[in-house]
């Protein structure tokens, strides 16, 4: 992978923009504390699948149902790094 | 097949009609309103275009667990006959995986997507509400309950046929076609089938019919 944490961090806040339509500036201001999932509400159940599958396609990974609990999708620093050790993996 | 179809026609006769295939389960809910803007953009450019419901979709009447991909390409082929005059067929991601049966001058697929990822998507939600309400279920055990007995997705109660037939199903080559993604060098506009709350775009549907237009020239309609 070429994957550099500027180019998933990238990638990462264009898919959380795409998937709840938060509009570039809102997606750029998010910071590593933001909380997701219960925080936002648009990130419902079908969110969090749509943004794994997401992740999946554009971040070239695959992740396992194992691998997710509800932490990762707590706070946008908590997914980034996430994102991070499945690309160096 | 007796289903409702939302029809919209230019002022004068029509070029062609255009059979709009929209995406499958809720991407369709969030695309709709840009892809009526696009039928209504397509009319002023002269063309009749018609969006009809799948069985077991929007008002059907039919059960969608009695509902599989063969019944919603036989279902299409049907509309299509039935349309008189050259015909175009525009389809948006999981309506790609339907749209080979049909008769027409031309196909044009936008954002397709494999029938796999739509349905771990729906499997995932279903993963996720359950653990929200303290229920442990997984991808796999799911699964496997699908291959005997209708499964609740996302709101959907899928058959088995239908949950295997998505898990295998992939876009089918077809002439002549033109396949379009989002971005520079196909339709600008944000993946609104993704998003948790419908949006719409209007500046898109101007794009999808413009693109949708100049390749029914190249199909030979006029």
């Amino acid at each position: 992978m070429t994957d550099t944490p500027a180019t998933v961090d990238a990638t990462l806040r264009a898919l959380l923009a795409d998937i709840l339509g938060l509009g570039e500036a809102r997606a750029a201001a998010l910071t590593e504390d933001s909380g997701l999932f219960g925080e936002l509400p648009e990130f419902d159940s079908m969110a969090v699948a749509t943004v794994l599958t997401e992740m999946e396609d554009r971040l070239g990974i695959i992740i396992d149902d194992d691998e997710i609990d509800g932490e990762i999708f707590e706070t946008y620093g908590n997914l980034l790094a996430f994102s991070l050790r499945k690309v160096t993996d | 097949m007796g289903e409702h179809h939302l029809r919209i026609e230019p002022a004068g006769a029509s070029r062609a009609t255009i059979l709009i295939v929209p995406p499958l389960f809720e991407e369709a809910n969030r695309t709709r309103r840009t892809l009526v803007l696009a039928m209504r953009a397509l009319a002023a450019q002269g063309f009749a275009a018609i969006m009809p419901d799948l069985p077991g979709q929007n008002e059907s009447l039919v059960p969608l667990e009695h509902v599989d991909l063969a019944g919603w390409q036989a279902a299409l082929a049907e509309v299509a006959a039935d349309i008189d005059g050259p015909l175009l067929v525009a389809s948006l991601r999981g309506g790609c995986l339907i749209d080979h049966q049909v008769k027409a001058a031309g196909w044009w697929r936008l954002a397709p997507v494999g029938g796999a990822s739509l349905l771990r998507t729906l499997i995932r939600a279903r993963v996720s509400a359950d653990r929200e309400a303290g229920v442990t279920s997984s991808l796999e055990s799911l699964t496997e309950t699908a291959q005997r007995e209708p499964l609740l997705l996302a709101g959907n109660r899928l058959s088995p046929a239908m949950i295997a037939g998505l898990g295998s199903a992939e876009v089918q080559p077809i002439e002549p076609l033109r396949s379009v993604a989002l971005g520079a060098d196909g339709i600008a506009g944000t993946p609104l089938w993704l998003r948790a709350e419908p949006g719409e775009d209007a500046a898109m549907a101007e794009a999808i019919a413009d693109d949708i237009a100049s390749w029914s020239a190249i199909c030979g309609i006029n």
